[in-house]
């Protein structure tokens, strides 16, 4: 396994991504088990579940490796690439890889009242708006919710997964 | 009967608590069982996100939960490759815990429980929850239940005593008491004794009808001593009858003897003085008529003198002794023995007799004189005088093989007057056989003949032995 992730490394940085951005990925798919989407968001029980990436995809092929045949509620998975937000048609989360500020607000305005999971590793990701950020703390991938958005969104995100995060507390400088 | 009861009780009570003990148990366990269960889903399902986000501190977080339950003594959770990913208590070796992970299920051992608890989400697995529980709680509650139990049976076991000795009270004690009454009365023969009734209710009863059976006792009882003085009574009024009839006729034989006699006597001594004063002048036919007056007189002397006898026989107590029969019989053949005839003697050693010797004697004497007599008239008289023993009685016998009678008149000849032949043929006045047959029965024995007529005749009495001998 060791020796097929650094043969991966050694190719084309863009078809492989590392480490990091592998566990990222898998967590990415692993929230569809702990966030609940309105009912009416799926037209049917058989409907696909989008995982989306906007902006420069980190993950390589990696989301679809791990999203491939799998299925989340009886929901297949599908991934999107989107370089602008008008390319966003269904999605259900979304990873923004923007680092520009203003880049960051825009997109998240865009994406008000959308019903989707927005996910970054930007800093201020919660500030403006995004749902959860990725921050890395003793050398594990660490999440930060900012609850009022996900609740904004229509969304509902476990206690189960909520007890893992840190709290995106708006008073604080975070 | 009490031991019993308390037996059976004591048994009854014990399959009664094991059963229950029994189905607690399995209860208890099936309960422990789904508890545990129950906790392991609860935190298996809390744990999908720790697991997924492999967030450990997290995982151990929700693991600290169980503090809560006591008896949880250990937890962990395994990720998907076996490997331990939480662990609680904290302090706990890693070693404490199994090395890999295990069935789904729970496995009782003598201390504890533990089990596997697999993670699941959407099909995949996750991870694995080891948790292991005391079985304090099962233990507790079973020494509650042994307390229970023993309380139980020693409550039920005071109360039946209780119970029993009041019902031996009420029950038992009136019927030993009547049973103890009953027992006196016999063996004392005091009918006159009554049971107490204590109560109403059937020993009441039984004690009533004991009482009645008593009074009726005692009322036969009464009546038998009565009749039995009656009879008394009228015993005592016969034998005053009995007795005065027989002075009666003792009055009577000794007036027929003496007055009888008299004239008799007169008879004879007139007779005696014709013949000798005027024998000259009396021709041959007028002495021979006064020869039949003289014989005919003597005939019936001797008839009285033998009535007489008889009749002192049958009033007589006999006194029995034990008698030498041999030297009886040899003096009676002394004295009746004719030398002339040269009669045969054929004597057997004869054993004692236990009689009364006078009139055992005047038995002898008449049976060896009639077999003396009987026997005038052949050549070579043979008198045979024997005994044996038959039955455990001495049998005596005369026999002879003289003139013999009709052995069709053996019954006949032991009355009184009854001769087989004329006195022409043979003198006797036919009481001499009467007087044997009289002693003998008074004796206790029998008399009995058999003969051949012409043959010759044998006589046999038997005579009860001493008993005290």
């Amino acid at each position: 396994m060791l020796i097929l992730l650094l043969m991966n490394s050694l190719l084309s940085p863009a078809q492989t991504a590392t480490r990091e951005y592998q566990l990222k990925a898998a967590f990415l798919l692993n929230f569809t088990h702990f966030v609940e989407w309105p009912e009416t968001i799926f037209p049917s029980n058989s409907a696909t579940l989008v995982i989306g990436v906007l902006g420069q995809n980190p993950f390589g092929n990696y989301l679809e490796e791990i999203t491939a045949g799998e299925k989340v509620n009886g929901h297949p998975v599908a991934i999107h690439y989107y370089k602008n937000m008008e390319a966003i048609k269904t999605c259900h989360i979304l990873f923004i890889n923007f680092t520009e500020t203003n880049k960051l607000e825009q997109a998240i305005e865009h994406l008000k009242n959308r019903n989707i999971l927005t996910v970054s590793d930007a800093a201020d990701f919660p500030r403006y708006g995004g749902m959860i950020r990725f921050f890395t703390k003793d050398n594990k991938i660490k999440i930060q919710v900012n609850v009022e958005a996900v609740r904004a969104a229509s969304l509902v995100i476990s206690s189960k997964l909520l007890r893992l995060a840190e709290i995106f507390n708006p008073k604080e400088n975070s | 009967m009490l031991r019993i009861i308390f037996l059976i009780n004591g048994i009854i009570l014990l399959v009664t608590c094991a059963a229950f003990f029994i189905y607690e148990f399995y209860v208890f366990r099936k309960g422990t069982v789904e508890k545990l269960s129950t906790i392991s889903k609860i935190i298996s399902v809390n744990s999908t996100a720790a697991l997924s986000f492999d967030d450990a501190d997290a995982a151990k977080e929700i693991l600290l939960a169980l503090k809560t339950e006591r008896h949880i003594m250990a937890a962990c959770l395994y990720d998907k490759n076996g490997k331990i990913f939480a662990q609680y208590p904290d302090s706990a070796s890693v070693s404490s815990f199994p090395a890999k992970t295990g069935m789904q299920g729970y496995v009782f051992s003598r201390s504890d429980i533990e089990g596997f608890e697999p993670i699941r989400q959407d099909n995949a697995m996750l991870g694995t929850l080891y948790i292991k529980s005391d079985l304090g709680t099962m233990y507790q509650r079973f020494r509650l239940y042994a307390f229970i139990v023993a309380l139980v049976i020693i409550i039920s076991f005071v109360l039946a005593y209780l119970l029993s000795k009041i019902l031996q009270k009420s029950i038992s004690a009136p019927i030993l008491a009547l049973a103890n009454t009953a027992k006196v009365i016999s063996e004392q023969k005091n009918y006159s004794v009554r049971a107490v009734k204590k109560s109403k209710d059937e020993v009441g009863s039984l004690t009533e009808a004991f009482n009645h059976m008593l009074e009726q006792i005692e009322k036969q009882n009464h009546d038998l001593s009565e009749f039995n003085q009656t009879l008394e009574q009228r015993i005592a009024e016969r034998t005053v009858q009995l007795e005065s009839v027989n002075k009666e006729l003792e009055a009577f034989s000794y007036s027929i003897s003496h007055d009888l006699r008299a004239p008799l006597r007169g008879i004879i001594s007139f007779t005696s003085i014709l013949e000798e004063s005027y024998g000259n002048r009396l021709d041959n036919e007028a002495k021979r008529l006064t020869s039949v007056i003289k014989q005919n007189t003597l005939r019936m002397g001797n008839l009285i003198d033998d009535l007489l006898t008889f009749s002192r026989m049958s009033r007589q107590d006999i006194v029995k002794n034990n008698i030498d029969t041999a030297a009886l019989v040899k003096t009676t053949i002394a004295e009746i023995d004719i030398p002339e005839r040269s009669i045969k003697w054929e004597v057997q050693s004869l054993p004692g007799s236990y009689g009364d010797v006078n009139t055992i004697r005047q038995v002898w004497i008449n049976l060896i004189s009639n077999a003396v007599k009987y026997s005038r008239n052949i050549a070579d008289p043979v008198i045979e005088i024997g005994s044996f023993n038959e039955k455990g009685q001495d049998i005596f016998f005369v026999k002879d093989n003289g003139v013999g009678f009709d052995p069709k008149y053996k019954e006949k000849l032991f009355r009184v007057f009854q001769r087989l032949h004329t006195v022409n043929e043979f003198e006797g006045t036919g009481v001499g056989l009467a007087i044997v047959e009289k002693i003998i029965s008074k004796h206790g024995g029998k008399v009995w003949a058999d003969a051949e007529k012409g043959a010759g005749a044998t006589f046999y009495f038997s005579l009860p032995q001493n008993n005290f001998a």
